[in-house]
């Protein structure tokens, strides 16, 4: 009974359909202020929608030739997949810390990564040289963002007294306040936004699909229901990511009118803000961005480790 | 006397083996199911011995021999992989079958005999007998690369072996006592420290890791998958970690300091080894250099001094071996299915050999730690080990857990470079002939990647309550959450919704078209094998130092002894010109010295 509530959660609410459907909503967010910062009108709300139903119900699969289908076309999935599962886990969390579901801030660290190792798979299964391209500079990019995130991470755990479950670490906001109001927390916030815009493959981290460069990298073989499965877990990421770091940084979402008026204002900041820097930047060469983020972005993480030795 | 079930453990396939040897090819019948009955053998001895442990075998009063939880679950271990590889190399060797299946069962009888030995001279016998079969073994092949490696494969261990040496006989100077069982040192004074490093340099070089670490990936290059699935990299893995697990818990008692030692080479392990792993251009040099890294996990799993860092230390020694030897096997399929491991001239066979491929993957995506797989599981419950090793006092654990925590994705880069030179990407040229392995190899290919799986499913059901746990004798409290039976449903689920969504919506609609690079001949484009790929990161500075002096040998321990002995030897080297008089004026000399040393005592 329990694993049928479960499923229902995983698929309906808050995970494949909700987030999904956030996902959509909040991917139009990014066009419309996109196209206002361009001095255009944008998009209607419904767009993406439009966009996801015409991909996967009018338009064509194509397969490239000689390559392990069920690998290219299972990879999509699994990205879709393992989004949802965070989205399902960190929503269940948050509407009630104290009882533990599946997984810790580990264990969500490591689902995060599976999108990603998905696409790059997906993209070597293209047999494309271009989407292998594009998969290498995706992998190259994970590289580099993911250890000043491992130790803006570090920070967060430390804060929380060596915890790790993420209600333990929403209940330790709410009891000592916010880890973002803290000097050590602070800068940790802003290092694992940098490393977020990265992950979501957003300007000027978009090297991975540059598409006047490599035509959409890892995506370049992907058409219909496989390439719309692969907007849906990115959709899905975007709206999840935030709501991770809110969980992190700003003691997650409360269930109460305030709370949820205060965890929106905080989503809808970070989304402005990661929209405004993806939309004021060029891209940059994969080998800069690997030295923007061990360089950089790590001294910045190892400063908020420092502060947060002190006890900052 | 022999009724004894663990002597007949040791004895039998050392007994067998010796048999096998003479057996020349034409008889490979014969051998192939004296080979198959004894490892099959073996594994049911193993299986009775971990049910009715504890075992022992006295002489004269004696425990000479004694198998315990740890001990029992290990040697289980042993003998399956023993068994699965025996099945596989039915399949994939095809010549000196006598000398391969012989050594094979030796190699068994010797690492049980070194596993159950509760007698530190024994064990020490049968750790050095070890050395000698890993010699003959490299051996096998007799070319010019593989003298080489063994060389320095030997001498690496042998030393290493001497240092074990060293070390017991101060183990004995100290308690008086040669038994393991009553044997419990509290580290402290320079003795200890140096009884304790002595021994556990020996597991260092037997599991394979850093500063000892050089003979694997030599070794690798040159020999066969399947002797590296089995050897190095089970059963030596094994032995390896048994011992640093065995000398760390039961016979010294550690000390913050030798903690942070061990801890220190856990780390650096891990990073230097991916590192090196990422400019590897050979299948099985790869792998090897992997699995190095891995034994830094192992390594700091044990050394946080926590129950659950050292419980995902020893469950992370059981993944490893788990899907490394799945690894090598596919490695050894791949070889001989398209005649190299060059990762250069592979590419393109998940089509052509797609059971082997999804073996290479589930072990991949094992090894990586992705979840719901059983790496990932080993490797959480280390991080949080070293996350409470912060309650203990401990000051450093930042290092470790970002040091194992980015070696994690190191890996996982290793990993994807892998799988796109071997099975994914164009199909490179030459290869439209190969075709998937027969039953005998891609079976225990299978069984092993079906067990990650299962142990990652369902961790907290099988693997560890039934093996770890009794091991370390204590019960575990998480200070995480993992509900990986639950995450493996709902994942489940997720690919039924995906497959359904594939299969409802307008099925037929998938066309089977060509590349597409914007309008132009695909094959106009150049390969990508995927050799490049980190080029960008071993180009930035530091990182590509360390690559260049290790390409010089500045990381290896064999070059840089065997140098050091050369700076040293010079000056000796000097007075032996080969001129008479010279000699005579020495020894003159010496006698000289020698008459005022005695007259002016």
């Amino acid at each position: 009974m329990t694993a049928l509530l479960y499923i229902f959660a995983f698929l309906i609410f808050p995970g494949l359909l909700f987030s999904g459907s956030m996902g959509l909503l909040v991917g139009w967010i990014d066009r419309k202020v996109t196209a206002r910062l361009q001095w255009r009108v944008g998009p209607p709300w419904y767009q993406n929608f439009l966009d996801l139903i015409k991909l996967a119900l009018y338009k064509e699969t194509l397969i490239p030739s000689g390559v392990s289908g069920a690998m290219f076309l299972g990879m999509p999935v699994l990205a879709l997949t393992s989004a949802t599962l965070v989205s399902t886990i960190l929503f269940l969390i948050n509407g009630s810390p104290r009882t533990g579901f599946i997984g810790d801030v580990i264990v969500v660290v490591y689902l995060l990564l599976i999108p990603a190792v998905a696409l790059i798979l997906g993209g070597f299964a293209s047999a494309n040289s271009l989407a292998s391209l594009g998969s290498s500079r995706e992998m190259k990019l994970m590289l580099s963002y993911e250890l000043p995130f491992i130790l803006a991470l570090i920070v967060v755990i430390m804060k929380c007294g060596c915890a790790i479950r993420l209600g333990d670490i929403i209940m330790y906001q709410r009891s000592h306040g916010d880890i973002f109001m803290n000097p050590s927390g602070g800068i940790s916030f802003f290092v694992m936004l940098i490393c977020i815009q990265a992950k979501l493959g957003f300007v000027p981290f978009d090297m991975p699909e540059a598409e006047t460069e490599i035509m959409a990298g890892a995506y370049i073989e992907y058409s219909g229901k496989a390439l719309a499965i692969f907007k849906l877990a990115r959709a899905v990421l975007l709206f999840v990511i935030p709501v991770f770091l809110i969980t992190l940084y700003f003691g997650g979402i409360k269930l109460s009118l305030d709370g949820l008026v205060k965890a929106m204002i905080e989503y809808l900041l970070i989304l402005i803000l990661m929209i405004v820097v993806k939309n004021t930047n060029p891209r940059v060469r994969i080998d800069q961005a690997m030295k923007f983020f061990w360089g950089v972005v790590t001294v910045l993480a190892l400063l908020s480790l420092a502060l947060a030795y002190l006890g900052r | 006397m022999i009724s004894n079930p663990i002597l007949l453990l040791i004895i039998g396939p050392i007994v067998s083996g010796i048999i096998c040897l003479p057996l020349p090819d034409r008889l490979k019948g014969i051998t192939k199911s004296i080979a198959g009955i004894i490892s099959a053998a073996c594994l049911a001895g193993g299986i009775f011995i971990f049910i009715e442990k504890p075992l022992v075998w006295k002489y004269m009063d004696q425990i000479i021999f004694r198998a315990d939880n740890l001990s029992s679950f290990i040697g289980m271990a042993m003998t399956l992989f023993t068994f699965l590889i025996t099945i596989f190399s039915f399949g994939s060797t095809d010549k000196a079958f006598g000398r391969y299946f012989g050594y094979m069962l030796i190699t068994l009888g010797a690492s049980l005999g070194a596993l159950f030995a509760n007698n530190l001279i024994i064990m020490l016998i049968f750790w050095g007998f070890l050395a000698l079969m890993l010699y003959l073994f490299i051996n096998l092949d007799q070319t010019v690369c593989s003298a080489k490696a063994s060389s320095k494969a030997l001498i690496i261990i042998g030393g290493t072996d001497v240092l074990m040496l060293f070390g017991i006989a101060l183990v004995s100077a100290i308690t008086g006592t040669l038994s393991m069982d009553k044997i419990q040192i509290p580290i402290a004074g320079i003795m200890t420290y140096v009884a304790y490093f002595s021994i556990a340099s020996a597991s260092f070089a037997k599991a394979g890791a850093m500063p000892f670490h050089s003979w694997f990936p030599d070794v690798a290059e040159t020999t066969s998958g399947s002797f590296l699935a089995y050897l190095p990299t089970s059963l030596d893995k094994l032995l390896g970690i048994y011992l640093l697990a065995r000398v760390s818990l039961d016979l010294f008692k550690m000390t913050k300091i030798s903690n942070t030692i061990l801890l220190i080479a856990g780390a650096a392990t891990i990073i230097f080894a991916v590192v090196l792993a990422l400019a590897q251009r050979n299948y099985k040099k790869l792998l090897a250099y992997t699995s190095i890294s891995q034994v830094g996990y192992m390594i700091i799993g044990i050394a946080s001094g926590t129950v659950i860092g050292i419980a995902g230390g020893l469950f992370h020694m059981l993944n490893h071996v788990i899907y490394k030897a799945c690894l090598f096997l596919t490695s050894t399929a791949v070889e001989k299915k398209a005649g190299t491991s060059d990762l250069d001239r592979l590419g393109g066979l998940a089509g052509a050999m797609p059971i082997t491929f999804a073996a290479c993957l589930i072990a991949s995506l094992s090894i990586c730690g992705i979840p719901p797989f059983n790496g990932f599981v080993s490797k959480w419950m280390i991080y949080q080990g070293i996350i409470e090793s912060a309650d203990q006092g401990g000051k450093l654990w930042v290092i470790w857990l970002s040091a194992a925590m980015f070696g994690g994705a190191l890996t996982i880069a290793c990993f994807m470079k892998l799988l796109h030179a071997v099975f994914l990407g164009r199909r490179s040229e030459g290869m439209s002939e190969v075709k998937e392995v027969g039953p005998l190899m891609y079976m225990p290919m299978l069984i092993l990647a079906a067990i990650c799986v299962i142990f990652g499913v369902f961790a907290f059901k099988i693997p560890i309550p039934i093996l770890i746990l009794p091991s370390i004798g204590n019960s575990l409290t998480y200070i995480g959450t993992w509900g990986s039976t639950l995450a493996a449903l709902l994942i489940l689920v997720g690919i039924a919704i995906g497959a359904l969504m594939y299969w409802l919506f307008r099925p037929g609609s998938f066309r089977v078209v060509d590349n597409f690079v914007g309008g132009a001949d695909p094959e106009s484009l150049p390969r990508v094998s995927g050799m490049e790929f980190y080029d960008t990161i071993t180009d930035i500075k530091p990182i590509n130092r360390i690559c260049k002096q290790a390409q010089s040998g500045w990381l290896d321990i064999y070059y840089l002894s065997a140098r050091a002995i050369k700076v040293l030897a010079r000056p000796l080297k000097r007075l032996h010109n080969g001129v008479l008089p010279t000699y005579l004026v020495w020894c003159f000399l010496g006698m000289i010295a020698m008459l005022l040393f005695l007259s002016l005592r």
